[in-house]
């Protein structure tokens, strides 16, 4: 089993793993990093450079992360959509039919 | 007051031009329908929003709380932007599960969420709320302009405040949220550039880089330079607490849904979006350019600090981003400078307006008072509104003072004794409509007390904003917790239909059991995964 799932069926997709769980946890972490990179950066901070190339890879890690997952996710939902659309019509125009 | 050439008018005239017929030039994309009226077709590529995302939340006003907090705190000021950073984890979050809802807006995903009466009355509440916010959020960036415009040319105030809403409200009217995305992609592009140009130009005017670290190190100020230069654990303006405070607000928060200000337009922007994928790199990419842009602008204003350490007005020192601008930048340039602060003004400008247009249309005139009404009526409802809010925006712009303490009060205000049920609505399946109403109506009643009426009768003392947060969201959570569990839990059905389609995250076990006993999910088994 790899660490991290690369192949997805919609089903697994739709469940919350730790794809996502780690995914949450880099993400503010790449934020961090990018922020206070760049402001010390622009002073010419040894640390920012190295703070900010940490948070720009971070970024490309979790992007090989979960984008296969959004991918299924995405495909996936994107059949369904029209319906949901017209269930959402119906029900905003008090047309959805109960029972 | 500053002197423009003929240079400079130009630039600001051909800026203005080009923004509102470029808006204008979609009108035809507009009016096909509401769904183009207000998210564009639900079409868009992840750049259009993104790019919507980050100028929307530039505004007039940004900079100028930017600079009061990094003036006073340094590049630890950073910590009091971080806020934005809800969209890290809610892009993978609740971003996808709202996106899966297909909601207009949040008072319709209200209605997916819940059921019955509290569903109802939580969608008249939210968007009736959602269309003052607006008008509110209109006045303030409205009145930063004023400001603006006072300073540079000595123009009343409320000068500033209607001639660029007005010309902004031209393209909304026209081409609705196909104007915005189009118009704030061009605006975005401009307002990115200007921010590096005038940034790097006052780093230079202070000496530059070295040049700033070099005086501030002379002037024993070496701290600024340091993100974590608290003044202790709880005492002092900025404590470590409120830094934690502030990091459980920003990161816990994006797991809610409305945890900040900013969801209520970046859930339009989610929608606009033509997958859910796309939603989510819309707004993560939109608010990690909002980041950088506050660092940029962190470093230019200790560049700021280093030419003019002595300003203890917080109205002068909030200035100081633009005074870079308008008192350094050559002749011609610094019309492009006034070209682009219009740019950041009028692109939040824009998506309020639209905003504020579709939650009236959207989810009071169409809901409650024309369910038949066709897609034509709907888009002109839809103008209609937009002028509403537009007028509306004048008379509560000229009513702010302090952009600071008003925007903090509004982050409050928001944030704080909802802050907790914002991320209940999403996660816990017991949590109903009626706890998540009694939030709101408790929250308001209850945020001017802690903020204002007890304080002022010393009845309390006047507390950080910190603890405030920690105090309302306790006191809240003493109310709807209650309530939430002595009130009936909303329907299964109803909460089955929505668990299938949305696929929340969290505490949902009875509604996955009963879906899959329905035969709408597949119980999948996943190896070794974390799954619930």
């Amino acid at each position: 089993m790899a660490l991290i799932k690369r192949n997805w069926t919609p089903d697994q997709a739709d469940e919350w793993t730790k794809e996502d769980w780690i995914t949450v946890v880099l993400s503010p972490l790449c934020y961090i990093l990018l922020m206070i990179g760049t402001a010390l950066s622009f002073l010419i901070n040894l640390w920012g450079f190295l703070l900010l190339a940490l948070g720009i890879i971070l970024t490309y890690l979790m992007h090989w992360i979960i984008d296969p997952k959004l991918k299924v996710i995405s495909n996936e939902y994107e059949k369904k959509q029209h319906e949901y659309l017209e269930n959402l019509e119906r029900k905003v125009r008090w047309e959805e039919i109960h029972g | 007051m500053i002197q423009f050439q003929f240079l400079d008018w130009f630039w600001v005239v051909l800026f203005l031009v080009v923004t509102v017929g470029l808006g204008v030039a979609f009108y035809r994309l507009g009016k096909r329908s509401e769904s183009d009226f207000f998210l564009a077709g639900r079409g868009l590529p992840w750049w259009l929003p993104a790019s919507s995302v980050y100028a929307t939340h530039t505004a007039t006003d940004t900079p100028i709380w930017v600079s009061g907090v990094v003036y006073k705190y340094g590049i630890a000021g950073l910590w009091y932007t971080f806020f934005a950073a809800w969209c890290a984890v809610s892009a993978f979050v609740s971003t996808r599960i709202f996106r899966r809802s297909l909601a207009y807006t949040q008072a319709e995903w209200n209605t997916q969420r819940f059921s019955g009466l509290g569903a109802e009355m939580l969608r008249g509440w939210i968007s009736g709320w959602q269309v003052f916010m607006n008008m509110f959020i209109l006045g303030w960036v409205g009145i930063a302009m004023g400001k603006v415009c006072n300073y540079l040319f000595g123009w009343d105030v409320w000068v500033g405040l209607v001639v660029f809403s007005s010309l902004c409200a031209i393209y909304v009217l026209a081409a609705g949220f196909w104007g915005v995305i189009m118009a704030d992609f061009q605006q975005g592009i401009i307002a990115f550039l200007m921010i590096l140009i005038v940034s790097i130009w006052g780093i230079i005017a202070a000496g530059g880089p070295s040049g700033i670290v070099n005086k501030l190190n002379a002037m024993g100020e070496s701290w600024r330079i340091n993100p974590f230069a608290f003044t202790g654990w709880f005492e002092g303006n900025f404590p470590v607490a409120w830094f934690i405070t502030m990091m459980i607000i920003a990161i816990i928060g994006g797991f809610g849904m409305g945890t900040s200000i900013d969801w209520y337009v970046e859930a339009q922007r989610i929608q606009s979006a033509k997958s859910v994928r796309d939603s989510s790199y819309s707004i993560w990419w939109g608010t990690a350019l909002v980041l950088t842009r506050n660092s940029i602008w962190a470093a230019a204003i200790l560049g700021f600090y280093v030419l003019f350490p002595n300003i203890t007005s917080q109205s002068q020192y909030e200035m100081g981003w633009f005074r870079l601008g308008f008192e350094f930048l050559p002749v011609g340039l610094v019309g492009f400078f006034f070209a682009a602060v219009i740019a950041i003004h009028i692109s939040t400008v824009a998506s309020h307006l639209n905003l504020g247009a579709m939650y009236f249309t959207r989810d009071l005139y169409l809901h409650y008072f024309r369910p038949k009404a066709s897609e034509k009526e709907l888009v002109w409802v839809g103008r209609i509104a937009t002028l509403v809010l537009l007028l509306g925006s004048f008379f509560y712009g000229l009513m702010m003072e302090d952009i600071t303490s008003w925007l903090i009060f509004a982050l409050w205000l928001m944030a704080a004794g909802i802050w907790l049920p914002n991320i209940l609505q999403v996660v816990w399946w017991r949590f109903n409509a009626w706890g998540y109403l009694s939030s709101w109506i408790a929250n308001l009643g209850l945020s001017w007390l802690v903020v204002w009426i007890l304080p002022h009768f010393e009845i309390l003392p006047q507390l950080p904003d910190y603890q405030q947060f920690w105090l309302l969201m306790i006191l809240g959570a003493l109310i709807f917790i209650p309530i939430t569990l002595l009130t009936k839990p909303d329907d299964m059905e109803h909460l089955v239909k929505y668990y299938v389609q949305a696929r929340p995250i969290g505490w949902w076990g009875p509604v996955k059991r009963e879906a899959e006993k329905l035969g709408l999910l597949v119980h999948v088994k996943l190896e070794n995964q974390g799954g619930k």
